[in-house]
């Protein structure tokens, strides 16, 4: 059965910025796909309409055999709990204790008020901290979160998809804010998870070793296309350099989340 | 990172943790102890009565109240009172907001430690000693006199000033400027306090003394923040502004504090719609003046 | 005021403004001058030297008889406890509206976008939600607690209740706007990762939103309580219990050491309140 395909989606920011330009994808449950290409291709952009975030500008996308546009509202999050993502940033919320932030992954299944109660006393408190001691770090479970390290922090994020249980996980570069030794360990743990639960897993990574050595399937995307969908042992040099050729970092990905961040004026 | 997790297995995980366990949150069950006393004390002694705001006779006393205000009154009379209303209050809070801004530059330097006693720039100096008195005497003064300013209340120093210069707008503007200048001053100081360093540090390696310092490094470091803050003092006073005739010095809240006295719901109504014109008319400019500065 | 001012623009964009902004200001200025009878000699002409001398002379020593002060405990003690449940009040007003008033929240930004877009009915029922609210606390806010105060005193009748009201109507609107711009300030990466897990609006709220603004929440009405006791000192002018109804009483039977009394203890209170909120927030 599809996991995902995409007909010619395109993502278009403030009807100029193109991040996605018509890309054809199918994904079949429980494959292990990874993309690859330089920074700015828009494979967060990518990724952000695969999880529900955004919306596509043009083309049709279905999320296992639902079409995207026909979501809204409790459907709607009922897809989104269905695909766990690991972002680049973590995007853990900072202040909060690490069992929040592992148990927060149970949000989509929770009720309001067993949610708001759970942050005064963490309820499943023996399922956190499984997911904890599968990424090996359930000794700080009542740390509070920002006060880990980077590597400690994206740990805390998988053990937050581990919680929610997905069918399909997305991980957006989820190594390129670690140090390389740890980059290694934390993409075996992400494919030993989808494969032990047969889950679905996209990465998109920064490092093209890890993803030729790893993954059966290597997508590359350049400039909002698809360039190549290869398995890795046909994925050449030459394509390779075609990729990375005539790149210029930039940094049009973040469309929507770097809206924020203006000053306060206290009255 | 790479530390593998000694394994302890804890079946049973205590809550709350053993971080933040003891004094920590003794304290926190303190205060919020506390705060739980202070709610009940305060919600007894102020004579809340929200059944009574909800129940049928005094819900409908608000309701009869608010009924009598509909339809504003918007003869040509009354209309024309509103607009010299409004029109009195705008200047009012105008000249009052630039004499707290005359006053707070005034005195503000003179109370922001780090141009008047101490640090980089007296680095220097002699610690003790008369010369240091000297500069701390000034400091002292020119504090206390800002607190002295900003505690007593708008109102308060209305009602001084219609007893020594009497009624009209006139107290009014000296009410604003006295009360704000004592805010703007200690606004000011704090921005004065947090200005960067370095530049002065490297103003000061060339020789130049503490004036040519002043304008040349700090000035200008700290003018877009004292405007800004102006403006928006400006903002809260025209609000006050409107309410400074309730105590005779003029204004809207004269012309609202006769309509109310005489149960003049329809003049009233139009009376507050005017200030409300006014004060987001002035928010807006505000603003606006704000982001052409910045 | 006006030199500085203009410079910094006529610098940053050369262009008509500062001329055209320096006219206008000037003519305002004479204007409003005029329009607010300024006597800038009034304290050198022979009355108001002769009231200010009054009233200088007439301060010292102030009222510190024990019966007075102990009329004046109960005053005081109103006066706190207006502030408290206005604030309370405030924040119960505030709340709720700064969070539908929040333009992240209701209608925009990535929170909003993949469940909006192509639904019309949503689309309506959000903007008109989050118009309500804003224009709800801008009339809040835009009528001074002073007003409000006078017309509750009419509707509910005299005394604390009528204080209480007022100021929590009116810093209702301001502590809902102020509230709105710091949930809009938040970091919301890690709201786009709860909302990925299928959280719901107030799951996404108390998880993400609400640990991530709670120092500077509990500050700012930190700060609004601070004012709030000011505020609530004086609204007794008009009738609405605490101490400014004493300062009126003295004010009208020239008792002018009885002034510098309540003066005092009005320092004394707010000077105490500042110190409990910053040991308060110095906790956070």
């Amino acid at each position: 059965m599809d996991q995902y395909r995409l007909e010619k989606v395109s993502k278009i920011f403030d009807r100029r910025l193109v991040a996605v330009d018509g890309i054809d994808l199918g994904v079949q449950r429980g494959e292990r796909v990874a993309l690859i290409g330089p920074s700015g291709a828009g494979k967060t952009t990518l990724f952000r309409m695969l999880n529900c975030t955004l919306r596509p500008t043009a083309g049709r996308l279905w999320i296992n055999g639902d079409e995207v546009v026909t979501l809204h509202g409790k459907r709607l999050r009922e897809a989104r709990r269905k695909i766990g993502t690991i972002y680049q940033q973590h995007n853990l919320v900072p202040r909060l204790k690490v069992v929040h932030n592992v148990l927060a992954g149970n949000l989509g299944q929770w009720s309001t008020v067993r949610s708001l109660s759970s942050l005064f006393r963490p309820v499943d408190l023996e399922l956190a901290n499984r997911a904890l001691r599968q990424v090996g770090i359930e000794e700080k479970i009542f740390a509070r979160t920002d006060e880990l390290s980077g590597g400690q922090q994206q740990r805390v994020a998988i053990a937050r998809v581990l919680m929610q249980d997905p069918e399909a996980i997305l991980a957006d570069e989820p190594v390129s804010s670690v140090d390389p030794s740890l980059a290694t360990v934390i993409v075996k743990l992400l494919i030993e998870i989808s494969q032990k639960t047969r889950k679905t897993l996209l990465i998109n990574l920064h490092g093209v070793d890890l993803a030729l050595a790893y993954f059966p399937r290597v997508v590359g995307i350049k400039n909002g296309k698809a360039l190549f969908d290869l398995p890795p042992d046909k994925v050449s040099d030459s394509l390779l350099e075609e990729l990375y050729s005539g790149h210029l970092p930039d940094n049009q990905e973040n469309g929507l989340t770097d809206e924020e961040s203006k000053p306060l004026v206290y009255q | 990172m790479n530390e593998i997790t000694p394994e302890i297995d804890r079946p049973h995980i205590p809550w709350p943790s053993h971080e933040d366990g003891g004094r920590g949150s003794l304290w926190n069950y303190f205060l919020l102890a506390s705060l739980v006393v202070l709610f009940i004390w305060s919600y007894q002694g102020s004579e809340i009565r929200l059944a009574q705001l909800f129940s049928r006779e005094g819900g409908g006393e608000i309701l009869s109240y608010i009924k009598k205000l509909f339809p504003p009154d918007f003869s040509p009379p009354v209309l024309r009172e509103a607009f010299r209303g409004a029109i009195e209050t705008f200047a009012i809070s105008f000249i009052g907001t630039l004499l707290a801004v005359v006053i707070a530059l005034s005195v503000v330097f003179f109370a922001s430690r780090n141009l008047i006693f101490s640090g980089l720039l007296y680095e220097m100096e002699p610690r003790r000693g008369w010369r240091r008195t000297l500069r701390l005497l000034p400091y002292l003064c020119a504090k206390s006199l800002l607190n002295l300013l900003r505690t007593i209340p708008e109102m308060v120093w209305a009602l001084i000033f219609v007893f020594l210069v009497g009624l009209g707008p006139f107290p009014g503007v000296l009410a604003l400027g006295i009360h704000t200048g004592g805010v703007l001053g200690k606004l000011f100081g704090e921005v004065l306090e947090d200005v960067d360093a370095q530049p002065i540090e490297s103003l000061q390696s060339t020789g130049a003394n503490r004036l040519q310092i002043l304008f040349y490094s700090i000035l200008p470091q700290v003018l877009p923040q004292f405007i800004s803050y102006t403006l928006y003092r400006w903002e809260v006073n025209i609000r006050v502004a409107a309410v400074l005739g309730f105590v005779g010095a003029g204004g809207l809240g004269q012309r609202i504090h006769i309509a109310i006295n005489l149960f003049f719901g329809n003049q009233l109504l139009t009376l507050i719609i005017a200030i409300y014109i006014l004060v987001t008319a002035v928010d807006y400019l505000s603003a606006y003046l704000r982001r052409k500065v910045i | 005021m006006r030199n500085p001012s203009l410079s910094s623009i006529s610098r940053s964009e050369k262009s008509l403004f500062p001329y055209l902004f320096g006219l206008i200001f000037l003519v305002g200025f004479l204007d409003s001058w005029w329009r607010a009878e300024v006597r800038p000699l009034a304290f050198f002409e022979k009355e108001g030297r002769e009231h200010l001398w009054k009233f200088l002379s007439g301060m010292f020593p102030p009222d510190l008889s024990w019966n007075f002060l102990s009329l004046m405990l109960h005053p005081a003690l109103e006066t706190i406890q207006i502030s408290v449940m206005g604030t309370f009040i405030a924040v119960v007003i505030g709340f709720p509206f700064g969070i539908i008033g929040t333009r992240t929240f209701s209608v925009g930004g990535v929170l909003n976008e993949a469940d909006v877009k192509g639904s019309p009915s949503r689309f309506v029922l959000r903007w008109s939600g989050y118009v309500m609210a804003r224009g709800v606390l801008s009339l809040f806010r835009s009528i001074p607690e002073f007003v409000w105060a006078f017309m509750f005193v009419r509707a509910v009748g005299l005394g604390a209740f009528s204080g209480v009201l007022a100021i929590g109507v009116a810093y209702g609107g301001m502590l809902g706007k102020v509230y709105s711009e710091i949930f809009e300030g938040v970091n919301y990466r890690p709201l786009e990762a709860l909302q990925s897990t299928g959280a719901n609006k107030l799951q996404i709220f108390f998880y993400g939103w609400l640990p991530q603004i709670l120092p500077n929440f509990v500050s700012y009405t930190l700060y609004r309580w601070e004012c709030a006791v000011r505020a609530s000192a004086i609204l007794g002018l008009v009738g609405a219990g605490g101490l400014g109804t004493q300062i009126e009483i003295s004010m009208r039977m020239f008792d002018f050491r009885e002034v510098l009394t309540i003066l005092i203890i009005l320092f004394f209170m707010v000077a105490a309140v500042d110190y409990i909120s910053a040991r308060v927030r110095a906790l956070l």
